[in-house]
């Protein structure tokens, strides 16, 4: 441990610390434009500068490591002049575009420019023109009019996806940043790019335009489109008074958390499977209640009473083995935990069958190859994940309760259809509006994760607590919420899910329960 | 009989009103008949729909949006009005413009003059110029509310 003292205030850090984390330690905050966490200090926008005792010049707090006893000082008259200086030269060259640029709002030049500078520009020269709309591939957009040459889209190509598709082209004034000739970016973490580059000189073609970031709402999650289970922000429009927006969730962007030690600098990065595959969100959802025998969308408590009474029938006529439900790995934790207590605990069924598991090509960085978040935690609950056996689900069948939006692994609709209709009573929990649940008797909405709150063990067994950002639409209730009430209606083991009002009061059950949740 | 005194009472006492208006005005109207400056003016009557008062030059009326040189809207959508208005009624869909200079215009703009308040920040926000509320026209009233919705067509008129 080295001492220093920034301001004049002592603090600890590790021997190797630079200023700039040190100073960051002690709550003061060093303008950087080109330094970034995940990398290693480049040095090249010159905003970090810092006066330190006994040194002539103005340090780089980026790069100058402690030492003990060193004496930094970062407010001082110099460092502030020489900061201006520096955002003088980058804004020099800029074009000034905010009001069509948009990182406006979030853009880091912007913010200095707000707090350390507020100079009249005394460069009288026109500004060079360049490339605006440049395409770099996946759907990316380069403006090198904006460009201030920090290279971080350079070594975070170079260092992070080892793809190196970006490089820094001529030299001094006429450097600037582009592909190699044809070969556009093409990797599944190009997205991180946008939200890497300190100003807009990359934006990306989903959000270019469609909204100014100061109107969206940040909501925290945990990205449900592969077992990784990333920390992201679900970035939503909360409307307007009078006008209606096209549509709720405008982008996903990662979040920087301190996830396990071992994993921190993945922490920073999502990829572009999570950050372009939030459309599910808003494309047909399921709204109200379908109860089959009536043309109209049913009450709530009519499809409770419904449900209960068809699994009363069952009991009192001693045939629950007729009863088959299928489950999928996209539940939280509390609903696999809850599914699992009613019925293979409570109803003893043996027909509890998971869904086919989605899966996809697995990479080095982050995507896993199964697509769906929550695999270990329904293996820690107790389920079983086995191949779905349609002869074991479907023979002798009364009742079939499915959650899950897709045939699950069985084939197409039309093969599954004759084997449905053999069944008398089907009913399906969906968050989605699709064809096949016209053959369900009734038809429950639910929601999807950005909705409810709940838990998620990702494939390194970490339990992942996250909670509703969205409001449900419609009449939709969360898969636990539905259960919770099922579990009141069956009347096997009524007084165990009295105060079940929130997931986490489900979870603290769980805890007790089983000891991985602890 | 109390009651019908009160009843006539307050009749003669607006009347005497009315007399007073009618001869203070009648007085200083006079006077500055005869050229005589006096700090206080005569009242006088504007007959309102076949005449009009004159606007300020500094007023605030209906909303216009500006054009460019080729036609195109001035507006490039950076939807700062649509930030600052404090009454919500301005709202703005950008789209891409094939030109690169441009990059940017409003594919959709519509006020809504029912709740507009006529503040101006929207005047005062606009880094374009692209937004005025100079047009005189301050007689707003329609008979269907659908009406107060502008678009960009209209605007740009």
């Amino acid at each position: 441990m080295v001492e220093i003292f920034i301001n004049d205030s002592a603090i600890k850090v590790k021997e190797g610390t630079t200023v700039l984390k040190a100073a960051e330690k002690a709550g003061i905050h060093i303008p950087h434009i080109c330094f970034h966490d995940a990398f290693p200090p480049e040095g090249s926008c010159r905003m970090c500068l810092v006066e330190i005792e006994g040194h002539p010049c103005l340090e780089l707090a980026c790069s100058t490591q402690v030492r003990e006893g060193m004496k930094v000082y970062t407010e001082t008259e110099n460092v502030r002049d020489a900061r201006k200086g520096v955002l003088e030269f980058i804004l020099a060259e800029h074009p000034m575009d905010c009001p069509i640029c948009d990182k406006a709002g979030e853009c880091t030049l912007q913010d200095y420019y707000e707090q350390y500078g507020l100079f009249e520009s005394d460069f009288l020269e026109e500004k060079e023109r360049k490339d605006k709309k440049v395409d770099i591939g996946k759907g990316l957009i380069l403006d090198r009019e904006r460009c201030v040459l920090c290279t971080r889209c350079v070594r975070f190509l170079r260092d992070i996806t080892k793809t190196g598709e970006l490089g820094v082209f001529e030299r001094g004034v006429r450097s600037e940043i582009g592909i190699f000739g044809d070969q556009y970016i093409d990797n599944n973490y190009a997205g991180n790019l946008v939200e890497l580059c300190p100003v807009g000189a990359i934006t990306d073609k989903d959000f270019r335009f469609k909204t100014r970031n100061w109107f969206l709402k940040k909501g925290a999650s945990v990205c449900p489109l592969c077992s990784r289970g990333c920390q992201i922000f679900i970035e939503y429009h909360p409307g307007f008074a009078r006008f209606k927006v096209p549509k709720r969730v405008y982008r996903i962007s990662s979040r920087v958390t301190s996830r396990d030690q071992s994993q921190k600098e993945k922490g920073y990065w999502i990829c572009d499977i999570g950050r372009y595959g939030y459309s599910y969100m808003d494309k047909d959802r399921a709204e109200n209640i379908i109860l089959k025998q009536k043309n109209r969308p049913a009450e709530r408590g009519e499809a409770e009473a419904f449900l209960g009474e068809k699994i009363k029938k069952l009991i009192y006529r001693n045939k629950l083995q007729r009863m088959g439900v299928v489950l999928n790995t996209w539940l939280t934790n509390e609903e696999l935990f809850l599914a699992r207590k009613i019925f293979t605990l409570d109803l003893e069924l043996e027909k509890v069958f998971f869904t086919e598991l989605d899966t996809g090509e697995k990479d080095d960085l982050l995507l896993t190859a199964d697509r769906t978040p929550n695999k270990k935690g329904a293996e820690e609950i107790g389920f079983e994940i086995n191949q779905i056996e349609k002869q074991k689900l479907f023979d002798e069948t009364e009742l079939l309760i499915v959650f899950w939006s897709s045939p699950f692994g069985l084939g197409s609709i039309t093969e599954l259809l004759p084997e449905l209709s053999k069944v008398r009573t089907k009913i399906l929990f969906t968050p989605f509006k699709r064809k096949w649940n016209d053959a369900f008797d009734l038809v429950i909405p639910t929601l999807v994760s950005a909705e409810k709150g709940g838990s998620f063990t990702n494939i390194d067994g970490k339990v992942q607590h996250f909670d509703a950002v969205l409001s449900p639409p419609g009449e939709a209730r969360a898969e636990w919420e539905w259960l919770v009430s099922l579990g009141k209606e069956i009347e096997v083991d009524f007084n165990s899910y009295l105060g079940m009002k929130f997931p986490y009061d489900v979870y603290k059950k769980m805890k007790d329960k089983i000891e991985f949740f602890r | 009989m109390f009651r019908l005194f009160g009843y006539f009472f307050e009749i003669i006492r607006g009347s005497v009103i009315t007399a007073r208006h009618f001869i203070v005005n009648l007085f200083f109207h006079t006077l500055n008949l005869f050229g005589i400056k006096t700090k206080r003016k005569g009242a006088f009557t504007i007959q309102y729909p076949e005449q009009k008062s004159e606007i300020a030059e500094r007023h605030r009326s209906l909303h216009r949006l500006m054009k460019r040189e080729n036609g195109k809207p001035r507006c490039v959508a950076c939807m700062l009005c649509q930030t600052v208005c404090p009454s919500e009624c301005i709202y703005i869909e950008a789209a891409e413009d094939p030109d690169p200079e441009i990059q940017k215009y409003p594919s959709t703009f519509l006020i809504d003059i029912s709740r507009c308040c006529f503040c101006g920040f929207c005047v005062e926000a606009c880094p374009e110029d692209a937004i005025r509320m100079d047009t005189g026209e301050v007689e707003l009233a329609q008979y269907n509310k659908d009406d107060l919705m502008l678009d960009l067509d209209f605007l740009l008129s």
